[in-house]
């Protein structure tokens, strides 16, 4: 075993030893309150404002906003954050090309800004989007930004430097790009990648864009997505030596509809075994690529239920996340979409097929006035089941012109705990001042910076520096697992992990992407409710070997490495 | 058939109505010509209208019949104890197509025309009956496509003959109903 993860499980489990003592309930919340998040962005060093265009948004590159990754990129047990980044203008004119942030974790609460010394500021590109995975399967984390422009992967040095290898790898394809994910679609033990793109637009489309299309017959906002070409998504197979090919055509993954392309999430959706495909469309058909087993793709959206909602109709979708609210062990998947429309819950109703489920999980009525974008499953107060969080704001500034309609750019972001068996109530209002906020939201990750047994929540707005909202709830118990696989070895991305205790059981899957445009805490987190132990871990590994361990204690973080059965 | 207005024509007609417009002292009518063009243009988008129709009607008929096709064989797969997983596979896909109105490479040339403003039912749009760009098939019908098109695909993991019918009878009468005009 590599020292570096010696060192780097061992510094997990100690600091889930220091921490857990420290769980409390805040002195100020009142009484009976499930949750309480605070935003310590500002104190914690995550400062840099994220650009995101001209104030009046004549154009969706102005308001689509950009991703955030949480990620040990120096293996120290704590986690860091990046956070991607826009450009500012001033109507047709580049003010500043903002530069995306890589923050260090201090291990004290506290991030250091290391970008410069680093070397992965994004070169000065319009970020989009972040993935991160170790894709050369060294034993380090890399991370892809995807651009408006040519994308740009950055390869661990191994010592706090990155380098810029995507031009080299053939995966810049210039244009539009949105979402992205690593993952294993043929089982080879390398990683492949799907990037998706949204619109066909230039430089100049932007620069020059004027609000021209009629909103409520009130004012003229920002044109699109209809009337806009979109542009292709595209998949690279690894050829194992570290080298990327487009395969998009032979692995059956041509985006024929031209759909407008955001979030990207691979899952075993259906429980085969291989890494299928969800890729949300704004105001197009989702969709669903089923991976038949040898690497290729059929696209299935359109009768498994998960193309359109429970009417038919095409929805304008931002954000995927996947998880299993109603704990019956298939995964479900929850699709932020449009204003004056509700996200949808496609329960999973296993071998692969989903129903809309919105309703019947309460999730109509306090998602459909807000835009949203970001989502995450995250159990929040350790309970035992997973909880929504949805991050939102407008696209259109002009909407707080006319209060007629309800609506407003700045927007609070949600949260829905879960009552158990996947019914959802709003608790946003007794959530704590960080919940409070009214912002134009638009990236979401999950992550446990403090190593407090707890999961904080990391969003990006428009505009503004992002907010790191730090989980000081009353909590119950929790385990955290870390999946490990030797240099070499394969991938753990893909891996399922089944905690069973008593008789609840509690499945998670490893992603290197979730929610819009974001990557979540590589660790999976577990709340176990009043359980103190567990009685079996279950890790079902992507070439179909398990891992299994039994009468485990709760509150720990636990390492599983795929070559310790 | 279809008349073609080239735009060379369309520009000679324009510099000839020109060169009139400057001879003349008292007019104050639209120069014929120019009404004679505008006729023709008019008779060949309300040509490229019904051709449309015509051509995404062909489409969900190439789609039925195709269906159609691939139901009868899944059905005697499955009355002969074969395995028929992949006719019913492509069954559900085909039904779904007849929703979606077309596969996704139709889907895409939907969203040029779209892209450039054309709305074969706009009115129909607006009042919520057809989705943005459709022709024929209207919100209600490619509900039922839809569904239908779920339930025979988890039909697939364990054929059944009857059960199997039982969908296709609800497919049926749907794609009657848009054949009528």
């Amino acid at each position: 075993m590599p020292v570096a993860v010696l060192a780097a499980s061992a510094v997990w489990v100690v600091l889930a030893d220091a921490r857990v003592e420290r769980k409390q309930a805040p002195a100020s919340e009142p009484a009976g309150a499930r949750f309480h998040f605070f935003d310590v962005a500002p104190t914690a060093g995550l400062r840099r404002v994220v650009h995101a265009g001209r104030p009046d948004k004549p154009h969706l590159l102005d308001s689509a906003g950009t991703g955030v990754a949480w990620l040990d990129f120096d293996r120290d047990g704590h986690l860091d954050v990046y956070v991607v980044n826009g450009w500012k203008l001033d109507d047709g004119t580049v003010v500043e090309k903002g530069r995306n942030a890589l923050y260090r974790n201090r291990g004290d609460g506290s991030f250091e800004d290391v970008t410069e010394k680093s070397g992965a500021d994004g070169g000065g590109q319009w970020g989009c989007g972040v993935t991160v995975a170790d894709y050369d399967n060294d034993g380090w984390p890399d991370i892809l930004v995807t651009n408006f422009g040519p994308n740009v992967l950055y390869r661990n040095r191994r010592d706090g430097t990155f380098e810029n290898v995507a031009g080299r790898l053939g995966i810049e394809v210039p244009g539009w790009n949105t979402g992205a994910s690593f993952f294993d679609a043929d089982r080879d033990g390398d990683l492949d990648l799907y990037i998706a793109a949204y619109v066909d637009a230039s430089l100049e489309d932007v620069l020059k864009a004027t609000r021209t299309l009629d909103w409520k017959g009130v004012d003229k906002v920002a044109f699109g997505p209809f009337g806009l070409r979109g542009a292709v998504d595209h998949f690279f197979l690894s050829d194992g030596k570290g080298d990327f090919v487009e395969a998009t055509a032979q692995a059956g993954l041509e985006d024929r509809a031209r759909g407008f392309g955001f979030a990207v999430r691979a899952s075993d959706f259906d429980g085969d075994g291989d890494p299928d495909l969800y890729v949300a469309n704004d105001s197009d058909a989702n969709y669903f690529y089923r991976n038949e087993g040898d690497g290729t793709f059929r696209e299935i959206g359109l009768w498994n239920g998960t193309a359109f909602n429970a009417q038919g109709a095409a929805q304008a979708s931002m954000g995927v996340t996947v998880g299993d609210a109603d704990g019956d062990g298939a995964l479900d998947i929850f699709v932020t979409n449009f204003s004056e429309d509700f996200s949808t819950l496609y329960r999973g109703v296993g071998k692969g097929f989903f129903e809309d489920a919105t309703v019947q999980a309460g999730l109509g009525e306090p998602t459909f006035l807000p835009l949203s974008w970001g989502a995450i499953f995250a159990d929040l107060d350790n309970d035992g089941d997973q909880d929504l969080v949805v991050a939102n704001g407008h696209i259109y500034p002009q909407v707080d012109s006319h209060p007629e309609f309800r609506l407003s750019y700045g927007q609070r972001n949600l949260l829905l705990e879960n009552q158990g068996q996947g019914r959802f109530v709003d608790v946003t209002a007794e959530a704590g001042p960080g919940f409070q906020l009214r912002r134009a939201s638009r990236a979401l990750a999950a992550g446990d910076y403090d190593n407090d047994g707890d999961l904080d929540l990391l969003f990006t707005h428009l505009d503004l520096p992002p907010s790191l909202l730090r989980n000081d709830s009353p909590t119950g118990s929790w385990l955290t697992i870390v999946l490990e696989v030797p240099p070499g070895a394969g991938t753990a991305i893909g891996a399922v992990v089944r905690v069973t205790a008593g008789e609840r059981a509690y499945t998670r899957d490893l992603a290197s992407s979730d929610s819009y445009l974001s990557v979540s805490d590589p660790r999976l987190h577990f709340g176990l409710g009043s359980f103190r132990n567990v009685d079996r871990i279950e890790v079902f590994w992507l070439d179909g070997t398990r891992s299994l361990r039994e009468k485990v204690g709760a509150n720990q973080f636990l390492t599983i490495r795929k070559d310790h059965p | 058939m279809m008349k073609q207005l080239s735009t060379s024509l369309v520009l000679s007609l324009l510099a000839s109505a020109r060169v009139g417009f400057a001879q003349a002292t008292t007019v104050s009518t639209t120069p014929k010509e120019l009404v004679a063009a505008y006729e023709n243009l008019a008779d060949t988008i309300l040509a490229a209208k019904k051709t449309e129709r015509e051509l995404v009607r062909s489409i969900l008929a190439s789609t039925y019949n195709h269906a159609e096709a691939v139901f009868a064989r899944a059905k005697t797969k499955i009355q002969a104890g074969q395995d028929a997983r992949s006719e019913v596979e492509g069954l559900a896909a085909l039904v779904g197509q007849l929703g979606n109105e077309g596969d996704a490479a139709v889907a895409g040339v939907r969203k040029r025309l779209v892209e450039g403003g054309h709305h074969h039912n706009a009115a129909g749009e607006q009042r919520g009956i057809y989705d943005e760009g459709f022709v024929i098939v209207t919100r209600a019908a490619k509900k039922v496509f839809l569904d239908a098109a779920s339930d025979i695909g988890k039909l697939a993991g364990s054929p059944n003959a009857s059960a199997l019918e039982s969908q296709w009878q609800k497919v049926k009468p749907q794609f009657a109903a848009l054949e009528k005009p």
